[in-house]
């Protein structure tokens, strides 16, 4: 069986997600080959063959013409399954790879099993184990669900790939940078989320209580910064910002993938839910059964008084 | 000019349960909701018929209670909602799904010039994010995922301007019309109807077409169009965290544990 793994750098770096791809396909026993768009110093340190094409001729994305690369790396290689990171990036060009392959497509895969794919549904709470039913398939991988832990010192055999410029409808207009971010919890030590179980945007406040009698930051989950309850940088998850602190304290957040994936490497979880079944549970080292409403404040006066 | 919301109707996620038994889904009493992304490709459609004049539909592929959630299209302001459905649709993935929504689509378009079709960027129930791509392959429109905001849009010159959201940053672009774009939650606030809107919705006919009218081959739609198959749905299985205390009857004696543990884990000693 073989694998292409679509690679992926932004602003000249290579994601981390590009060897997470490469721990996704030894789970599945695949022979591996890599494709970039992007320069040889990013190339990832991986023994494969690499098919590279030049980021400054084709730009950092532009649809046509790096559909157009995976398509001719795809022609050489002959691979059973063509894998892209879930990122905006694989979330774009998966599809349209997969529409001029004619072929399936299984997003977000969080697990395997036996050879079997797994994506995750309804916020976590359900999986369902999907098979491609052709010859061949698109695959795209949820960040954080597999971890690559062999060295990152192989070396690549680089083979420049060259496609002619096709032409595309879409033009390119610029970049702009996200929202100023109100905290930065890639450095807090502490952080004290919260979750659509607090229920209403007052309720954040109580969590705010306890993230502060902690000495820690307030994080969300998604849901709560789309409610408009907090603002973005607060949020923690695959959309939001990875953090790994030391200590992390759930409150009200069920643990869909997303979330867990941005917040699993934390030294030590604490959840506190109503829900024990709730997929948080997975992830954290020590689960409280309760209302956090309850519980927040009595624990925050505790904390105060220690 | 057209403007068409795909919407979709799910399961509402929050209430989902497995049976312990056969850890299966229990759907019965699970309510009905429009797929919370589809939400916003709807209104945003709405939008651009309030600004520009465009006529607004929505379109649907589903089974045939799908009508009580067009009805709910029909009670915001669209001037059509089409069902498509048919036994053949049923059990499609979402390579088949799209090509029964691209069919209707191009139906429509040979009455009247389709400008924009709008789509959620995935549904809560599949996660596939592949439909709107799949509607703009087939079709041959411009693709524009993840938007949180339209830029400009030029009539005259048939052109679109958007912004679309990736990690930390956006990208802008430009398109000729027509183009498909995926909805991303930060694209606008979704309206509620109004009582008086409501109760003519009520009386709104949804025009429903089934595969008589697409004419599209049964091989291509439904299972057997599917490129994918599901051969099971659970819930699974997990190593759970130890669990302190009962803080449901005890929250004061279970912060303490609680405290007590963080304590000789030396987690507070900053």
């Amino acid at each position: 069986m073989k694998a292409l793994l679509v690679c992926e750098q932004r602003e000249g770096k290579l994601l981390d997600t590009s060897y997470e791809l490469v721990a996704f396909a030894e789970r599945l026993g695949a022979e591996v080959s890599l494709v970039l768009v992007g320069k040889e110093a990013q190339a990832p340190q991986v023994a494969a063959k690499l098919y590279l094409a030049d980021v400054d001729k084709y730009g950092e994305y532009s649809p046509e013409l790096h559909k157009h690369i995976v398509v001719a790396a795809v022609l050489k290689e002959n691979p059973d399954y063509i894998i892209f990171p879930h990122s905006s990036y694989g979330w774009d060009l998966a599809p349209r790879v997969a529409a001029t392959l004619r072929v399936g497509q299984v997003s977000e895969v969080v697990n395997i099993v036996d050879g079997k794919l797994e994506v995750s549904l309804c916020n976590g709470k359900l999986r369902r184990t999907v098979s491609p039913k052709g010859a061949r398939a698109v695959l795209t991988v949820q960040a954080g669900a597999f971890n690559y832990a062999g060295q990152q010192s192989g070396a690549p055999q680089v083979e420049a790939i060259e496609i002619s410029q096709g032409s595309s409808a879409l033009q390119f207009v610029g970049y702009e940078p996200a929202e100023k971010k109100e905290v930065d919890l890639g450095r807090a030590e502490i952080i004290v989320s919260a979750g659509r179980g607090v229920g209403k945007k007052e309720n954040v406040a109580v969590i705010a209580e306890l993230a502060k009698a902690f000495g820690g930051e307030l994080g969300a989950s998604r849901p709560v910064v789309d409610a408009g309850w907090v603002g973005h940088s607060h949020q923690v998850g695959t959309t939001g910002q990875t953090v790994s602190p030391k200590l992390y304290v759930a409150c009200g957040i069920s643990g869909a993938i997303q979330h867990l994936a941005g917040m699993k490497k934390s030294d030590f979880i604490v959840a506190i839910n109503k829900d024990k079944e709730a997929p948080i549970s997975e992830a954290a080292d020590v689960m409280v059964v309760a209302d956090v409403l309850q519980l927040a404040p009595v624990l925050a006066e505790k904390l105060r008084a220690a | 000019m057209l403007v068409i919301s795909c919407i979709k109707q799910v399961p509402d996620t929050t209430q989902v349960k497995i049976d312990p038994v056969t850890n299966t889904l229990v759907r019965e009493g699970i309510p009905f909701i429009v797929n919370p992304y589809d939400t916003h490709a709807l209104e945003e459609g709405l939008a651009l018929k309030d600004r520009y004049g465009l006529r607004s539909v929505a379109i649907s592929m589903g089974p045939p209670n799908t009508v009580a959630t067009l009805k709910k299209a029909c009670a915001l302001g669209v001037d059509q909602a089409i069902l498509l459905s048919d036994r053949a649709f049923g059990g499609a993935d979402t390579l088949a799904t799209s090509q029964v929504l691209a069919s209707a689509i191009e139906r429509l378009a040979q009455k009247e010039e389709v400008g924009i079709v709008f789509c959620g960027k995935q549904t809560i129930d599949g996660d596939t994010a592949q439909v709107g791509p799949g509607i703009a392959t087939r079709l041959g429109f411009t693709q524009l995922t993840l938007v949180d905001r339209i830029e400009w849009l030029d009539l005259d010159k048939k052109r679109i301007r958007v912004r679309r959201k990736l990690e930390g940053r956006h990208e802008i672009v430009e398109a000729p019309l027509p183009v498909v774009i995926t909805a991303v939650r930060e694209l606008n606030r979704p309206r509620y109807p109004t009582v008086p809107m409501r109760l003519s919705a009520e009386l709104t006919e949804v025009t429903v077409w089934d595969n008589q009218v697409l004419n599209l081959d049964v091989e291509t739609v439904g299972l057997k169009g599917s490129a994918t198959w599901v051969s099971k749905i659970f819930s699974p299985e997990r190593d759970q965290g130890e669990i302190i205390g009962d803080g449901i009857k005890d929250p004061v004696g279970t912060a303490h544990l609680l405290l007590d543990k963080m304590l000789s884990k030396d987690l507070l000693a900053i």
